[in-house]
């Protein structure tokens, strides 16, 4: 089989292939790893880590939808420190980048946050949660006004030199007024998208599905606003964009960076099966030999719109 | 520094493995058991690792709706010179569980296991007998527990609930079971339609009353479980529940089976659990 280039590089941030996990969809580390073929990775985006442990939201916290799955997790994590003393050190031989994941509630926990993995080796990049949709308190005022956003980016901006991610939320208005905030606050790449706020209801009892009513919808369901807002901001903002949003397959992967991604992160699809990072890249590199391109990145942006 | 996420011990020696349907069978509908066979890879065995209280995640299908695998308790496990075979027992509430009943012999399905933290004694073996405790479906966890407290001469009764006499599906196995470790099956159904007429827990807690049991092992649903943890605690007698919760994945990665706990915190149910003390449970 010939070979064909994978590779990309996402602003600063240079990863072997254009596939990487989402955030929350693989807890933190190598747990799972010879089971999901993970290091076949581009890069791994952990659990948002704040600075102090969050237990998270009490159940029901997931409740599954016609494609996809609504989630209330509620930002539970270990804690940045608990990440790098405990897990960090186990991936020092893992092929993916690591990107850490940070969220926090107020601007300084951020900065603190982000100047606490700036010397740490092994944190390839930075994404800002500043959208979360399951806690009253987690990051998402950030997300949703860009003068506060560009604030938050710059002081971050002032506490890293690490490639910095902001990953979008898409319950707003324009996703691409916040994404040029956060370019002018001194981000270097964008994600999008977060979940999309949703809402189920048990219509026998008459209960909302989630012990929080609303939850974030991730899965297949949510492809298409994920593709719309990746073209909107790729095209409009300036900075390289990082897909995320209902990616199951090979076919996903180019459908976002022909919308303008440079990489795309693999999230809900891992639950179901853990192995379909192996078969995403398998596919992705039989689907360029059959169609004779030579690296993955003639494809981002080329969507033909003539 | 303190964690509020219990990082509990991986759960170990699970793999996704794919399974070939050999049998559906209904008891009658919506119960249904299907048996999965995973051959030998290379002469090792599969499931050789799994423990009473154990789970797998399945699917019948990977299609838009249902989107997420869906947990089952390992009803039953037999193995012969290069197969194993995997029996779950099921009942009906949805499209994942619908699907699975609708399967038939040579469907090749997912099947990612064994998972999870299964029964272990929670009384040192006594001169008291212990009371195993399902409410309809959550018999599921209980086939292998039984057997392994027979093989280990412990006698139990099997208490069997339900609202109508047709959700003691398959009571003939645990019946079985018990009697061959001396013990007895007792029944309840909400309908008087067989055994005492209410609710399982009322002939158990006679029973306690009379101080007949050292351990409790149940599963069913979180009324039932929580009455069986209450009367645990009002006889002293400890115990264990396997939990049902909504899981998206199995194995600890999308953290959404939380679990609350006495301590506070949470766990998961699907790699702390699904098995855990009567008493660490907030009910």
């Amino acid at each position: 089989m010939s070979t064909v280039d994978l590779s990309v590089k996402v602003g600063p941030l240079e990863l072997a292939n254009p596939v990487l996990s989402a955030s929350g969809t693989f807890g933190y580390g190598l747990e799972f790893a010879p089971l999901t073929r993970l290091e076949r990775f581009g890069g791994l985006v952990t659990k948002g880590l704040s600075l102090e442990p969050l237990r998270g939201n009490p159940a029901p916290r997931i409740f599954e939808t016609r494609g996809g799955m609504l989630n209330s997790i509620g930002l539970q994590n270990i804690g940045i420190e608990a990440f790098l003393s405990d897990v960090l050190p186990g991936l020092a031989d893992f092929p993916p980048k690591v990107v850490v994941n940070l969220f926090g509630y107020e601007r300084e926990d951020y900065s603190t946050l982000a100047a606490r993995v700036d010397a740490v080796e092994h944190v390839a990049a930075v994404e800002l949660n500043v959208s979360c949709p399951n806690v009253k308190r987690g990051g998402i005022q950030f997300g949703h006004d860009p003068g506060q956003l560009e604030e938050l980016v710059a002081s971050v901006r002032k506490a890293t030199s690490k490639p910095l991610i902001v990953k979008l939320s898409p319950n707003v208005t324009s996703p691409v007024a916040l994404g040029k905030a956060a370019r002018d606050g001194g981000a270097d790449i964008l994600s999008a998208i977060n979940t999309v706020i949703g809402m189920a209801i048990d219509t026998r009892t008459r209960r909302p599905r989630l012990h929080t009513i609303k939850g974030g919808l991730s899965g297949p369901a949510i492809r298409p606003v994920a593709v719309r807002i990746v073209y909107d901001v790729a095209r409009e903002v300036g900075l390289p964009v990082i897909g995320i949003g209902g990616a199951e397959t090979a076919d996903d992967v180019l459908e976002f960076m022909l919308a303008g991604a440079s990489a795309v992160q693999i999230g809900t699809a891992l639950f179901r099966d853990p192995m379909q990072p192996n078969r995403i890249l398998q596919d992705l590199e039989q689907r360029l030999v059959s169609e004779g391109v030579g690296s993955v990145r003639e494809l981002i942006g080329a969507i033909n719109i003539e | 520094m303190e964690t509020a996420t219990h990082q509990g011990p991986p759960t170990a020696g699970f793999a996704d493995h794919r399974a070939v349907v050999v049998a559906v069978d209904h008891h009658p509908w919506p119960y249904f058991t299907v048996t999965l066979e995973v051959p030998f890879a290379n002469g090792e065995q599969k499931f050789a690792n799994c423990t009473p209280g154990q789970f797998v995640m399945t699917l019948a299908e990977f299609g838009l709706e249902p989107y997420l695998r869906r947990a089952f308790s390992v009803f039953d496990i037999r193995t012969d010179a290069n197969t194993t075979q995997i029996e779950i027992f099921g009942k009906v509430i949805g499209l994942g569980t619908e699907g699975l009943a609708r399967l038939e012999p040579g469907k090749e399905v997912p099947l990612l296991g064994p998972l999870g933290q299964g029964f272990t004694r929670s009384a040192s073996p006594t001169v008291k007998p212990s009371a195993l405790i399902a409410g309809g479906i959550g018999s599921a966890a209980l086939l292998l527990w039984a057997r392994a407290l027979l093989e280990q001469g412990e006698a139990f009764d099997f208490y069997y609930g339900g609202y109508a006499a047709c959700d003691l599906a398959l009571s003939e196995r645990f019946e079985e079971l018990a009697r061959a470790s001396g013990g007895e099956l007792i029944c309840a159904t909400e309908s008087g339609h067989r055994g005492h007429h209410g609710y399982i827990t009322e002939p158990l807690e006679q029973a306690l009353a009379q101080g007949r049991y050292g351990a409790l092992y149940t599963c069913g649903p979180e009324g039932l479980m929580a009455k069986v943890a209450a009367l645990g605690s009002q006889y002293q007698v400890p115990g264990q529940a396997a939990l049902e919760t909504e899981m998206g994945c199995g194995y600890g990665a999308c953290l959404g089976c939380a679990v609350a706990h006495q301590d506070g915190r949470f766990r998961l149910c699907c790699k702390d659990g699904p098995v855990f003390a009567l008493d660490e449970v907030v009910w």
